[in-house]
């Protein structure tokens, strides 16, 4: 089985952020925030979802290029899976419960069920686009853009899907703010920002026309690891940076999306790729904590 | 293609590895009070715990995934400082009962351990590489499945697919609030079942080439995966049904190959009757089909742990021969009719094949077999 995979769709949903900014002749719709979310998606089945389930739906919605209020019906795809990356996708949900239970004088809402479980991402995306093969919610740290990544290629070259929609997607509400303060990592000027982006990916070999990437790796320190795969562009922390390589760091232009990370510098590869701004690209995510991937996107 | 399992291990209420399956086989289970968790208003107020002394741990998740890890790949003899080593490790709720306590105690956190790959490299010196998977009730199964299909594809010399989980009291909430009654204790398949009811757990197995290991446990023939992609918290046949298919499909093997089931028997209203139904109809109702047994009458239900425990148990009747009973399970139910449910007591049995399922939260489906390496 021909193991390159070629990624055939990508979309950036970052409220405040145009991607216009960073790779010209770029004019996408400007993203709607999560409570707006209704605008792109309709209205129906956002009852009790949480910000970062809605960015992620807006995310795929327009990765796979649908009108406003489309949808996908029938019955599930059972070649199409889900990969989700979010570690604090439901952590607000979680703590809201909690502290309802705590005070003792009253029942939690029963719609709050599904926020109870860390996948309801992953699950909510499957059930709105309609995928019937595997689908898998990464929570992994700062990691888990391109784990995810990494698990989509994996279910393609193992046979388990022909397609896999991966998408990341962080909130930044107040509670969510405070936990990432206490990261290692977390410093000033980088506060967590709400976001998200889907990429789709296919086995090259069969048909698909995109970008292509490469084996996703993983150190425990990117330093003097990364830089030799020559790439036009390099996607990550500034201190990688090497002497005639464009390096960008989005946590400047965006800020902190932590476990969506990965998958922003996807759709961001492959946006540079597409628009012939770059012949290649190579990414890096992660944290002195949680460890780090990177990937190249040509 | 076929992979090996070179060891495993658990951490459940009935004990460490050799003593939850000596005490499956005997049919005990270890039920308590809530304890810390419990809340005035939450329907539930019993629990498989890992019992502990002294006010609440943090962190107990971690914990004994540690230990699983540990052990695993002490019983596997690999090394990942020598070897390319991987972990997946399944869970429901991960550490989030940390960020309740956060919420509700005020207490202080360290983000980066909310995933499992502080708690895996701390045991296993070497091993980078560690992916935490928040896939619901089947989670650790689906760790099974990426583990065979990394190792199958030369991706890595050896994968530890684990899967560890502590309760939080907001699912315990949720399960409350669907549970009909504040169940007693769980029973799965029964007509009088009330509901499920969480157990802490953890598990880990160490997956293995095809000659990778000398004295293998078992051989991992395939694990079927599916979304329902139809509710994100009630269960769909179709869904299940795709799970198993495409298990028999990777194996190539027939329902008709399996002398076991170990069922994923919830013992709640809906789980229960639609997993019947689906062994009914793909194993056969006529008394003739496999033995079915289902361990969270046993263990309650352990969550991201639970599909790994089932694997745990399953090799231990591929070892000894005997199948333990489902603990709770007294008056099957109608869509049971025909099925060799393991009723009261453990019986002797040769089995080489077994299927073991793990069904969840947003209709993630994992169905594994597993065949003596022998």
């Amino acid at each position: 089985m021909n193991d390159a995979i070629a990624m055939s769709r990508w979309a950036l949903h970052i409220p405040g952020f145009d991607l216009a900014e960073l790779v010209s002749g770029l004019r996408p719709a400007p993203a709607v925030p999560p409570e707006r979310a209704r605008d792109l998606l309709g209205k129906r089945g956002l009852l009790a979802t949480e910000p970062a389930t809605r960015l992620a739906l807006c995310a795929v919605h327009r990765a796979l290029g649908l009108e406003p209020r489309e949808r996908p019906a029938g019955n599930p795809d059972p070649a199409s899976a889900v990969v989700a990356s979010s570690n604090f996708g439901n952590a607000r949900a979680v703590a809201s419960i909690a502290s309802t239970l705590q005070r003792g004088d009253e029942k939690v809402s029963a719609l709050q069920a599904p926020n109870a479980s860390s996948n309801v991402i992953a699950s909510t995306v499957a059930i709105w686009f309609r995928c019937g093969a595997p689908s898998l919610m990464v929570c992994s740290g700062a990691t888990g853009g391109l784990d995810a990544a990494a698990l989509a290629a994996l279910l393609l070259r193992a046979g388990r899907a022909d397609r896999v929609i991966v998408v990341g997607a962080e909130p930044d509400d107040d509670f969510a703010s405070r936990l990432n303060a206490l990261r290692p990592a977390a410093g000033p000027g980088r506060p967590l920002r709400a976001g998200s982006a889907a990429v789709v990916l296919e086995r090259a070999g069969d048909g698909a026309d995109g970008p292509c990437l490469g084996r996703v790796r993983s150190y425990a320190d990117p330093a003097g690891a990364v830089g030799h795969a020559r790439a036009d562009v390099l996607l990550g922390p500034d201190r990688l940076a090497a002497p005639g390589v464009r390096t960008i760091d989005l946590a400047h232009d965006v800020g902190d999306t932590f476990g969506a990370c990965g998958v922003i510098q996807l759709a961001v590869a492959a946006a540079f790729v597409a628009a012939g701004e770059a012949r290649s690209v190579e990414l890096t995510c992660g944290d002195e904590a949680d460890g780090w991937r990177t990937a190249v996107v040509s | 293609m076929t992979a090996l399992i070179a060891s495993s291990a658990v951490r459940t209420c009935l004990g460490g590895s050799e003593a939850t399956l000596t005490r499956l086989v005997r049919g005990e289970s270890q039920i308590s009070a809530l304890h810390h968790l419990r809340t005035p208003t939450m329907n539930v107020d019993r629990a498989y715990r890992i019992r502990e002394q002294g006010p609440e741990r943090s962190w107990r998740a971690s914990g004994w995934l540690g230990e699983c890890v540990k052990e695993a790949l002490a019983g596997a003899r690999v090394d990942p400082r020598r070897e390319r080593v991987a972990a997946i490790v399944g869970t429901g709720l991960g550490e989030m009962r940390e960020v309740e306590r956060a919420a509700v105690e005020g207490r202080a956190l360290q983000p980066e351990r909310l995933h499992f790959a502080e708690a895996v490299r701390e045991a296993a010196p070497g091993l980078e590489e560690v992916i935490t998977l928040s896939n619901a009730c089947s989670a650790s199964g689906h760790a099974l499945a990426l583990a065979q299909d990394l190792v199958e594809l030369g991706d890595a010399d050896a994968v530890v697919a684990a899967g560890a989980d502590s309760m939080t009291t907001s699912m315990l909430a949720m399960i409350g609030r669907v549970s009909p009654a504040s169940p007693d204790r769980v029973r799965p398949f029964d007509v009088d079942r009330q509901g499920t009811l969480l157990g802490d757990g953890a598990a880990a197995v160490v997956v293995l080439p095809e000659g990778g290991s000398e004295r293998p446990l078992a051989r991992l023939l395939a694990t079927g995966l599916s979304c329902d992609a139809h509710h994100v918290t009630a269960p769909h046949l179709d869904g299940l049904r795709r799970a198993l298919a495409g298990a028999y499909e990777r194996a190539g093997r027939r329902p008709a190959d399996v002398e076991l089931v170990i069922a994923h028997g919830t013992g709640t209203v809906l789980n229960d009757p639609m997993e019947a139904a689906l062994l009914a109809e793909s194993c056969g109702d006529t008394g003739n089909g496999p033995l079915v047994t289902a361990l969270k009458g046993a263990v309650g239900h352990t969550s991201g742990a639970a599909a790994l425990v089932n694997v745990h148990a399953a090799i231990g009747c591929l070892r000894d021969g005997v199948v333990p009973p489902v603990v709770g399970l007294e008056n099957p139910v109608a869509e049971a009719d025909g099925l060799r449910l393991v009723i009261q007591r453990a019986v002797r049995a040769r089995v080489r094949t077994v299927q073991v399922n793990a069904f969840g939260f947003g209709g993630v489906n994992a169905v594994s077999l597993l065949e003596a390496a022998g």
